[in-house]
């Protein structure tokens, strides 16, 4: 068999488009664990202020730490492809929490209905920046969930924790349910 | 001197098949066969022929179980099918720094 030098090439950029391909199914499918559990989380938390908000108003963040347990397990037990999800995520996710706890708490003195949007929508710009990297269906996720939870901050009144819940609870859920399937 | 290209490999089909299984790591359990089928554009029955093909050669291997009630295949390279690939590459990349 004789191989010319274009042919070459173009079989070796036919492999690089494949291993590609390999990799970003690989993260997509543990991006989308996660965003499921995040979507669960989202509409347990806002459930459970929703009905009980002087039992879980102030301690709402317990129900994310249990989140962000799940998360690292996802995290360190899930192949991606390329190798161990690497620590630099899991530092990403600490200082992007750090930021909003310092804005949010020291310098910001958000309110509850605040935070509700803050936190949320803090997470979501992180979705869209991680959409330039890794496809832009992240981004448009996170930029529309993300208007879609201030829309509920100016406009839902008291239902603003529902309101917050369902969208990014299902929206959540069902961009990972689209992101296993891609 | 490099080596000759491996003309089982050089198929379209099977490159990326092979590319798609060294992709993973070793240590992964594979990818099963409808994935397998969307990275590559086969349909099932010329997939399942140069899977058959490969695994002869001793460079991919295949296993079946239920999910559930659905059967699932899951395919793997060996570590032969790996070094086969590798070489396969080497040979392309020769080609390429020669001319």
């Amino acid at each position: 068999m004789t191989i010319r030098t274009d042919e070459a090439a173009a079989t070796l950029a036919e492999i690089d488009g494949v291993v590609a391909r390999v990799k970003r199914s690989r993260i997509y499918r543990t991006a989308a664990q996660i965003t499921i559990l995040w979507g669960g989380v989202n509409i347990v938390r806002g459930l459970l202020v929703a009905l009980w908000p002087a039992t879980f108003g102030p301690h709402w963040f317990l129900i994310d730490l249990f989140g962000v347990a799940a998360t690292i397990v996802i995290l360190r037990t899930r192949p991606t492809g390329v190798g161990r999800f690497p620590l630099r995520i899991l530092a990403a996710f600490a200082i992007v929490y750090a930021f909003g706890w310092v804005w949010s708490n020291l310098i910001g003195h958000f309110g509850p209905r605040e935070a509700i949007a803050f936190w949320p929508t803090l997470f979501l710009l992180g979705f869209a920046i991680a959409g330039l990297l890794f496809g832009l269906v992240l981004t448009a996720i996170g930029i529309g969930l993300a208007a879609l939870v201030v829309a509920g901050y100016l406009w839902s009144a008291d239902a603003f924790p529902l309101w917050q819940a369902a969208v990014t609870g299902l929206g959540f859920i069902a961009c990972g349910l689209w992101m296993r399937r891609s | 001197m490099r080596d000759g290209p491996d003309d089982l490999i050089h198929q379209p089909v099977r490159l990326r098949i092979m590319a798609a299984l060294t992709a993973l790591d070793p240590s992964e359990d594979g990818l099963d066969f409808t994935r397998l089928k969307s990275l590559t554009g086969a349909t099932d029955g010329n997939l399942g022929a140069h899977l058959d093909q490969l695994a002869r050669a001793g460079y991919v291997e295949a296993t079946k179980a239920f999910v559930g009630r659905r059967p699932r295949t899951t395919v793997k390279a060996t570590v032969e099918g790996r070094r086969a690939f590798a070489r396969h590459v080497a040979f392309l990349k020769a080609i390429i720094a020669e001319a």
